[in-house]
């Protein structure tokens, strides 16, 4: 049952309008998270030491397709995140990485095949990694709580699409982060291990967006009156 | 929209008063139980309040508005589903004997009042639960976000309100 007329409460909500400031475009919050995200890629590679072959790895094409694909992937999921909370934008935003997310998964099949052919069975091995988990997690926590804390300042108008997102920015970073700093070149075990660990965590954020973005609560809107 | 994001109140009361009716009659069209239709409006001015800087001035204001609308529509109708699950709305209280009159309005009183006894006796913490959840009809993530508490907790806080109106209810008699 209605307990406050309509008007009334158009009139609380004039009463409270103070100015506010327009939430920046996505493409500047991306910037703000990517700056301090990137610092700390930074420090991480420096503290932990980056693997001893990264260059000479860099110089093999297909290893520097995946890493790029991996960071590109989620710079654009942070894009599509913040777009995905602006009332109004184009839904095809939210599919911006999903290219770059195909390339990744792309270049990480063509490492299988390409050990499949060298070693036939044996390249395809799979070898339990469960440290590769809380790798992922540990590595992308920074980036992860700093793009929760912006996106909850945004309308929750998709919180599973919005939630998801930022979990795939987050861990693509972090699976980044440890492609440079441990040595794991069986693309099975880093498609198994690290895509996986991406993509099961993608899966747990956007099942919790809900919980974490929501709208606020006529309970709560009542400290208007 | 712009002037409202600037503080200007007198342009933001303009704003939803020419909103209202919009509101109105896009509410109803969408939700046939008339009843609801303030309350869905207050939830969606509210919403579209919370929400005001996300509005990009560069951009259109009626998509901006229209999404916050339908998606609140979405959510409230969920909820309301959500709710009738759990709840019956009847004209009168059934009885709980087979014989008319066995059911005296002194021994309902009685029996409000020993509930109500109950709820009184519960600590703070257990009472609140129990009237977001059992009473007011809100889901466990509402009454989390309300209280601050985890829905964990808020489980366990639950279950210990309803044994301990049982034991109140049962050692009254």
């Amino acid at each position: 049952m209605t307990e406050m007329q309509t008007e009334t409460l158009v009139d609380l909500l004039v009463k409270d309008a103070k100015a506010v400031r327009p939430l920046a475009p996505p493409g500047q919050r991306v910037m703000i998270w990517l700056l301090p995200t990137l610092v700390y890629i930074a420090a991480i590679t420096v503290i932990m030491g980056p693997r001893p072959d990264l260059l000479q790895q860099l110089s093999q094409p297909r290893f520097a397709v995946e890493l790029g694909a991996t960071l590109i992937t989620g710079v654009l999921a942070a894009m599509a995140a913040f777009c995905s909370e602006c009332p109004g934008r184009p839904q095809w935003e939210r599919l911006v990485p999903l290219p770059a997310f195909a390339i990744w998964l792309a270049a990480l099949g063509e490492g299988c095949w390409q050990s499949w052919l060298r070693f036939g069975i044996e390249g395809l091995r799979v070898e339990p990694d469960f440290a590769c988990i809380p790798a992922v997690i540990g590595l992308s926590l920074l980036p992860a709580i700093l793009l929760f804390w912006m996106i909850r300042k945004g309308a929750p108008i998709a919180p599973a699409v919005t939630a998801g997102l930022a979990t795939l920015a987050a861990s693509a970073i972090g699976a980044f982060t440890l492609r440079i700093v441990h040595y794991q070149d069986a693309s099975v075990m880093v498609l198994l291990w690290q895509f996986g660990s991406v993509a099961a965590l993608t899966a747990l954020g956007a099942a919790s967006g809900r919980r974490f973005l929501r709208w606020p609560d006529r309970v709560q809107s009542r400290s208007l009156t | 929209m712009r002037a409202a994001q600037a503080g200007d109140q007198r342009a933001y009361a303009e704003l939803l008063s020419v909103l209202l009716p919009f509101l109105r009659s896009s509410v109803r069209r969408e939700w046939r139980d008339s009843e609801d239709v303030e309350d869905i409006v207050q939830e969606i001015l509210i919403s579209v309040h919370s929400v005001r800087h996300t509005y990009d001035p560069g951009r259109p204001v009626m998509p901006w508005l229209m999404t916050i609308v339908s998606r609140r529509i979405t959510d409230l109708a969920r909820r309301k589903g959500r709710k009738n699950t759990h709840e019956i709305a009847v004209e009168t209280l059934p009885e709980t004997f087979r014989y008319g009159g066995a059911n005296t309005e002194a021994e309902t009183r009685e029996a409000q009042n020993a509930i109500g006894h109950a709820l009184n006796g519960l600590p703070e913490g257990q009472r609140t639960a129990f009237e977001l959840m059992k009473i007011r009809g809100h889901s466990l993530e509402e009454a989390s976000a309300i209280t601050g508490k985890s829905v964990a907790t808020l489980k366990v806080t639950v279950h210990r309100a309803i044994k301990n109106i049982q034991r109140a209810l049962l050692k009254n008699g």
